[in-house]
């Protein structure tokens, strides 16, 4: 394993019982202190990689080392290395916040005392405090998200491990997760995250695999897949009082666009003046003075890069359409039947 | 080793408050043997009067088969404890952390234990509210609790073999079900003497019938110890199994 790499992958492959092939030979590799994204539909293979990563599950073929340690031979080593927030799952929802991050310090190992006190740091730092007494069961969307991270915090892992960690969440509290997640990673943690979100990969993660079907379908940092898809754009409507007058602006606007060197390509589409170009910020005043200069007044002028969206269509054929995190069946079935109403 | 015991124990204790932190878990078993006390107590009282009953208190003779009654069923509680773990994901959880597997699956067999201790001490206080006699004193009373938690502990590893395979909620509770014959497949109401064709050749099959024998001897006869050693060797030989195949199948699906 290379120095730089703490997490290498080299063609994992996993088939669950039935001959359904989950992953059909994955290759990425994790740099230290990196945040690192799998952006992906539901059933791609996210949680199958992070699991088999974090030991949980059992791959079929492939090698896996986590934090200089083989998957196989080395389980117990990954697992002092890893923390692993999934998805709010797992969390003890009879046990008080508290009790649950106490429990947690003492797994891995920390004094009663320690862990006491590391629980107290934990509740602090995602602002849990004023509900440390509550049961956990109690708690909102939100507040489960945030135990949960804490309680993969308790021993100060290496790496991180995220399983869509604001799936289902409102913006505020999405955007509390994400600050703390910047926050651990300016703190040299290395984090692993899966997403169904363009956003969240492109807000928060420096290089991103986009998953499908069990196979990585691109890889690299969000601008060089963006960059990838070509070139952005420029859209401008010209301000004219007749409309043969209008008709007349368009043509000499396409005219004249089409002799900058600048302008990789122009158009007229629905009533627009449509010009592509390498950098749109850049290019926009340009193409702005150009107008001006040739006394054509613009109403409207938009520029519009390629969005991650655009990435995932052009690699998988499809758009992606993130669930809105209710398939949480058992805490809705069981957690009324235990006297736990979720409050905010 | 010194790891192990450590982690053992705070799986153990977080185990037991989580059974503990739902009332009805605890309330309802009393209500059960309360019930099952008063109301068969009320039934057959007079049945006492055909004979062969080896007291003349119906109570007492109830008592064997009310304490076995509810380690039985605490059985199904096992394996429902163990299943809300791995459907919230708080077994996956456990499984992450750097600790020893079978540490999980120690601490929650030992919470079983106490389970069944724990019910089973409160048939014995009943029992003796209702003014029954235990002819073995104290000492038997120990070694009745004693036999009710290995039983306990045999009932609880087909209650988490039963979790474990159906990963279904409800098939683990219903399970309890299939529970059911062996409990009444026995001298529950009647001693063997008054128990006649089909039905006794079952009670005879019936491995619960000599764990049941062996405590009803200590309330109602005294230290009749080839009826006591029976039942207990009865016990310990099905906990070796099932602790043998409950451990093989544990292994399997956590490895």
């Amino acid at each position: 394993m290379s120095q730089d790499n703490i997490i290498e992958v080299q063609d994992l492959v996993k088939v669950y019982q039935g001959e359904v092939k989950a992953l059909s030979g994955i290759n990425f590799t994790v740099g230290r202190s990196e945040f690192f994204g799998f952006l992906g539909p539901n059933g791609a293979g996210k949680s199958t990689t992070i699991k088999i990563l974090s030991t949980l599950l059992k791959k079929t073929t492939g090698k896996v080392g986590v934090a200089g340690f083989d998957v196989d031979h080395q389980p117990k080593e990954i697992r002092k290395a890893i923390g692993f927030a999934m998805q709010e799952v797992g969390l003890d929802d009879l046990s008080s916040g508290m009790d649950f991050l106490v429990m947690q310090g003492l797994l891995y190992n920390l004094g009663r005392k320690e862990a006491r006190v590391r629980a107290d740091e934990l509740l602090e730092l995602v602002g849990l405090t004023d509900v440390a007494k509550r049961k956990v069961g109690t708690y909102s969307g939100g507040m489960r998200r945030r135990i949960d991270l804490a309680g993969a915090l308790v021993h100060r892992p290496e790496i991180l491990f995220l399983d869509e960690p604001t799936t289902g969440l409102d913006p505020q509290s999405r955007l509390a997760t994400w600050d703390h997640l910047n926050e651990l990673h300016s703190q040299g943690t290395t984090i692993l995250l899966t997403t169904q979100m363009m956003e969240e990969a492109d807000h928060l993660c420096q290089r991103l695999a986009i998953i499908d079907n069990g196979l990585i379908v691109a890889e690299g940092t969000p601008e060089s897949l963006k960059d990838e898809m070509g070139d952005d754009v420029v859209r401008i409507s010209v301000a004219s009082i007749s409309e043969s007058g209008s008709q007349e602006l368009y043509d000499k606007a396409l005219s004249l666009v089409g002799t900058q060197s600048y302008v990789t390509g122009s158009s007229l589409e629905g009533g627009e003046l449509v010009v592509n170009v390498r950098d749109g910020d850049a290019s926009a005043p340009r193409l702005l003075k150009l107008m001006i200069e040739h006394d054509i007044e613009i109403a409207r002028l938009a520029v519009s890069r390629p969005t991650l969206d655009d990435v995932f269509l052009q690699h998988t054929g499809r758009t992606i359409r993130p669930d809105n995190g209710e398939g949480d069946e058992y805490g809705q079935a069981i957690r009324p039947l235990l006297g736990l109403r979720r409050r905010g | 080793m010194g790891a192990m015991f450590r982690e053992v124990y705070f799986i153990y204790r977080r185990n037991l408050r989580t059974w503990l932190g739902v009332p009805a878990n605890v309330i309802s078993p009393l209500f059960i043997s309360a019930l099952l006390f008063v109301l068969f107590g009320a039934m057959f009282d007079r049945t006492i009067s055909l004979g062969g009953f080896g007291t003349d208190d119906y109570q007492a003779f109830l008592v064997a088969w009310v304490i076995v009654q509810v380690v039985v069923f605490s059985g199904t509680d096992s394996g429902f404890s163990l299943l809300m773990d791995i459907m919230s994901g708080y077994f996956d959880k456990l499984l992450l952390a750097p600790i020893n597997r079978f540490s999980i699956f120690f601490g929650s067999l030992m919470v079983s234990g106490t389970r069944a201790l724990l019910q089973a001490l409160v048939v014995v206080f009943l029992a003796l509210a209702l003014g029954v006699d235990f002819q073995t004193g104290v000492l038997g009373i120990l070694a009745m609790l004693a036999l009710a938690v290995i039983f306990g502990l045999v009932w609880s590893c087909l209650g988490i073999m039963i979790a474990l395979k159906t990963r279904n909620a409800q098939a683990t509770q219903t399970a309890g079900l299939l529970f059911f014959p062996f409990i009444f497949l026995t001298t529950a109401f009647m001693p063997e003497d008054q128990l006649s064709g089909w039905f006794k050749v079952a009670v005879k099959i019936n491995p619960v019938t000599y764990v049941m024998e062996a405590m009803r001897a200590m309330v109602l006869d005294g230290w009749d110890w080839p009826i006591i050693l029976t039942g207990a060797w009865v016990a310990g030989l099905m906990l070796a199994v099932l602790l043998t195949a409950t451990t093989w199948m544990y292994r399997r699906q956590t490895a």
